[in-house]
């Protein structure tokens, strides 16, 4: 009860904060001086239609390895824990429904995936959206089988792949032009095009491969530990 | 016009995020805390990308439609965009080790009620 | 001043996340709040996509909408409903 009341007071203090600050946030009507200069700029420094990919993968890429790594740690942590404390309940059977329609969807949707990663620079999506398409497939067909597949140690070695090249990558710009995760030394090429944009598209698919192989590995470590999903 | 609809998902966000807390606060079963805790989180995901939001502008992709010399006065600001798509993946690696984590404590105490886990309290 | 379809859009969905919100809290069946979790996120991505978002529209639909479901899914089946 008086923890009620005590959530509900911090609740009340906190909406009234926040009813005083937000009216006072101004409509703006132009671009802040960071976003003016990644829209001016974004286009002839990097060859990426998409200012967002841009933004993430060219000019903030070192914040996005730095994410990927926290990513990395959630998901080890996650199959870490399940392996330790086993829960130990079978896998139920699944219903007629779901195996067939886990035999007709699950490539659909890896080229939905797929065409996410390798179209990030002209067209919304990049890796994050893509790899998470790409693991959705695979819990699919996961959910579709009574038994877990087996993939033993080629998950992982995928994901230390992916993780590797993204760094190999940046460090290619330290070698060529002393920048690291510098894009536009392979020449950007002409935007709008698929083969365009320097390192973005590579870089791309090593964070969809890394996205996918971490969400995949975190629902076969689900799977494993049985019971109804 | 477009200054309602500016303020409707201002609302919106600072209403999810203001449930979400008091979820978090006052209900008793792990999961639940969870869910709430991922609603507070598309709250503050629906301010951030507020924040950068222009009316009558278009999405920050230069294609055809826009001239190359306008660009800056016709796309929203795309700095937000790409901090809020790295913090959604972040949320959701967070809400499943959330989850993984209640399950075991859970199952260790044989009930999902928060107020019998004392071995989290200090 | 008539309102435009944008601004209507936007307050029956703002109205409705907000609603189903409390309902995740006070519902009693899990499944339920789980479901109505999912369909938050799901028009959290139409309302960035209204708000030129694109990419984020994209990346909370698959997600938020797909993958946290999943893994609430995955926890109740299991601790079960109790408490």
């Amino acid at each position: 009860m008086i923890r009620t009341l005590g959530s509900l007071i911090i609740l009340l203090a906190l909406g009234a904060v926040a009813a005083a600050v937000i009216p006072d946030l101004q409509m703006h009507e132009e671009l802040q001086e960071t976003g003016y200069a990644y829209a001016s700029r974004g286009m002839d420094d990097t060859g990426s239609s998409n200012l967002v990919t841009a933004v993430i993968v060219a000019y903030r890429g070192l914040d996005t390895l730095g994410e990927v790594v926290v990513l990395f740690c959630a998901s080890t942590a996650v199959v870490l824990i399940l392996t330790l404390y086993p829960i130990g309940l079978k896998a139920s059977e699944p219903s007629r429904i779901v195996a067939f329609t886990a035999k007709i969807l699950p490539a659909p949707i890896l080229l939905f995936g797929v065409y996410f990663i390798a179209h990030s620079h002209i067209s919304p999506g990049g890796g994050f959206p893509g790899g998470t398409v790409i693991a959705s497939a695979f819990l699919l067909v996961m959910l579709g089988s009574s038994s877990v597949p087996d993939g033993r140690g080629r998950l992982p070695a995928i994901e230390s792949l992916a993780g590797l090249s993204f760094g190999l990558l940046g460090f290619w710009g330290i070698m060529t032009v002393g920048q690291f995760l510098n894009n536009a030394f392979l020449g950007t090429g002409t935007p709008g095009t698929l083969v365009s944009a320097g390192l973005i598209p590579l870089i791309s698919i090593a964070i969809g491969a890394k996205v996918a192989s971490e969400f995949s590995g975190v629902f076969k470590a689900f799977r494993n530990t049985g019971g109804k999903i | 016009m477009s200054t309602a609809f500016y303020w409707s998902v201002a609302g919106t966000a600072a209403g999810l995020i203001l449930i979400g807390l008091w979820g978090v606060l006052t209900r008793k079963h792990i999961l639940r805390i969870a869910l709430a805790f991922t609603l507070a989180d598309t709250g503050a995901n629906l301010l951030l990308v507020w924040s950068g939001y222009l009316p009558g502008r278009t999405a920050p992709i230069v294609d055809g439609n826009i001239p190359a010399s306008e660009v800056t006065s016709a796309v929203v600001d795309p700095l937000p965009q790409a901090m809020v798509l790295t913090s959604i993946v972040i949320g959701v690696a967070v809400a499943a080790l959330f989850v993984v984590v209640g399950v075991l404590a859970s199952r260790r105490i044989g009930s999902a009620d928060v107020r019998r886990m004392k071995e989290l309290k200090w | 001043m008539t309102p435009t379809l944008l601004t209507v859009i936007a307050l029956t969905l703002g109205g409705m996340m907000v609603a189903a919100g409390i309902a995740v809290l006070f519902i009693k069946d899990l499944l339920s709040a789980i479901i109505i979790t999912g369909f938050v996120s799901l028009s959290a991505s139409v309302l960035f996509l209204l708000m030129d978002a694109p990419d984020v529209a994209v990346t909370e639909a698959s997600i938020g909408a797909v993958l946290a479901t999943m893994i609430f899914l995955w926890g109740r089946g299991k601790i079960g409903d109790d408490g």
